[in-house]
């Protein structure tokens, strides 16, 4: 069985920061933005509530699987860390 | 040249972005550092807001320093937790100045003080944050429970401002648990909506893991909390710039850039 494909999780991801900062521009990230840099402007709140969400619908603590936080280097990394750890609930697309 | 505040008073400094205009003689004062961050930003927003409120602070500071606002070098201390240069910013020799900045939607809050202090402001966000109270210390999640969502939004985004207030007063990253002490807590059930204040007002303050935290007047559609170090029963403040005190320019403003 296999994990939702790194461009369906960055997709969630692109809406989950969309829907928390009300920026529709964000649903536009390409894949090698940095997350957490200055360059998409997260705050600390947004950040978290990312994470949290992240945990919530794929089921992985990035912040404990990950010690370096590597993954959170750009949304690709961080799409492809959750899609390979993942397992979508059974019967979802 | 303003004075430093006394033990146990804070001066709070609002700016509205959208009132400020930042030409080639305000961006003079920034740092090479500050114009290398501003130009990462992918969006022109977030650079305006991140060079609006590097350039209030410095000139906010220089007015208690009586130091050119280009003049001014900051450094990180280190976090109390790890010992990682990520803790308090500040000055070098820090000249008895302690101040803190944050900035969120269109507001920038400053706040200064003669001992460590820690200011946090969060828009109301557009979406649902439910799922942060599972970063909540227990005690102030069990708040948010019985309410209505809308209610326990505002308590969430209240608490948040509460525990990051205190969080940037000790120096120490949200990285180490934002959820490790309540903020929210006392008999009476959990803090409401900050009171409009005027120019001075003195606030109730509650101790929170070595800090005397208040939630801070805020404008419409923010909340706001300040954390001064130490125990005290009351925070003294004194708005030094309040929200309204400049139009709004409209919101096609140019950035910098």
């Amino acid at each position: 069985v296999s994990g939702p494909s790194t461009a369906a999780v960055a997709d969630e991801l692109r809406g989950v920061l969309a829907d928390a900062t009300g920026r529709a521009e964000l649903r536009g990230l390409p894949l090698d933005t940095p997350l957490f840099g200055p360059a998409v402007g997260l705050d600390s709140l947004t950040g978290t509530l990312l994470l949290r969400e992240v945990r919530n619908r794929f089921g992985v603590d990035v912040a404990a699987e990950d010690l370096n936080l590597d993954a959170l280097a750009t949304l690709g990394t961080l799409a492809a860390f959750i899609g390979q750890r993942a397992q979508l609930p059974a019967g979802s697309a | 040249m303003l004075p430093v505040p006394p033990a146990g008073c804070a001066d709070v400094w609002w700016l509205d972005i959208c009132t400020v205009a930042v030409g080639r003689t305000e961006l003079a004062e920034l740092s090479l550092q500050e114009h290398k961050r501003a130009a990462s930003f992918a969006f022109r927003a977030d650079r305006r807001r991140y060079t609006a409120a590097h350039v209030m602070l410095r000139r906010v500071l220089s007015g208690y320093l009586d130091i050119p606002p280009s003049s001014l070098v900051f450094r990180r201390e280190p976090c109390p937790r790890c010992g990682k240069p990520t803790g308090r910013p500040a000055l070098p020799f820090g000249y008895g100045v302690h101040f803190s900045l944050a900035h969120s939607g269109d507001a920038v809050v400053i706040a200064v003080a003669g001992q460590p202090v820690g200011v946090d402001v969060e828009q109301q966000p557009s979406g649902c944050v439910c799922a942060l109270s599972a970063d909540m210390n227990a005690a102030d999640a069990a708040w948010g429970r019985p309410l209505s969502e809308a209610a326990r939004h505002d308590l969430v985004i209240r608490w948040w401002v509460r525990a990051e207030a205190v969080l940037k007063c000790t120096g120490e990253g949200i990285g180490h648990g934002i959820g490790s002490f309540p903020v929210l807590g006392s008999p009476d059930g959990p803090p409401g909506p900050a009171a409009p204040g005027g120019p001075e007002q003195l606030v109730a303050a509650t101790t929170v893991h070595g800090c005397s935290l208040v939630s801070l007047p805020a404008p419409a559609g923010y909340q706001a909390a300040l954390a001064l170090a130490g125990r005290g029963s009351a925070v003294r403040l004194a708005v030094r710039a309040p929200w309204s005190s400049l139009p709004r320019r409209a919101a096609r403003a140019q950035p910098p850039g």
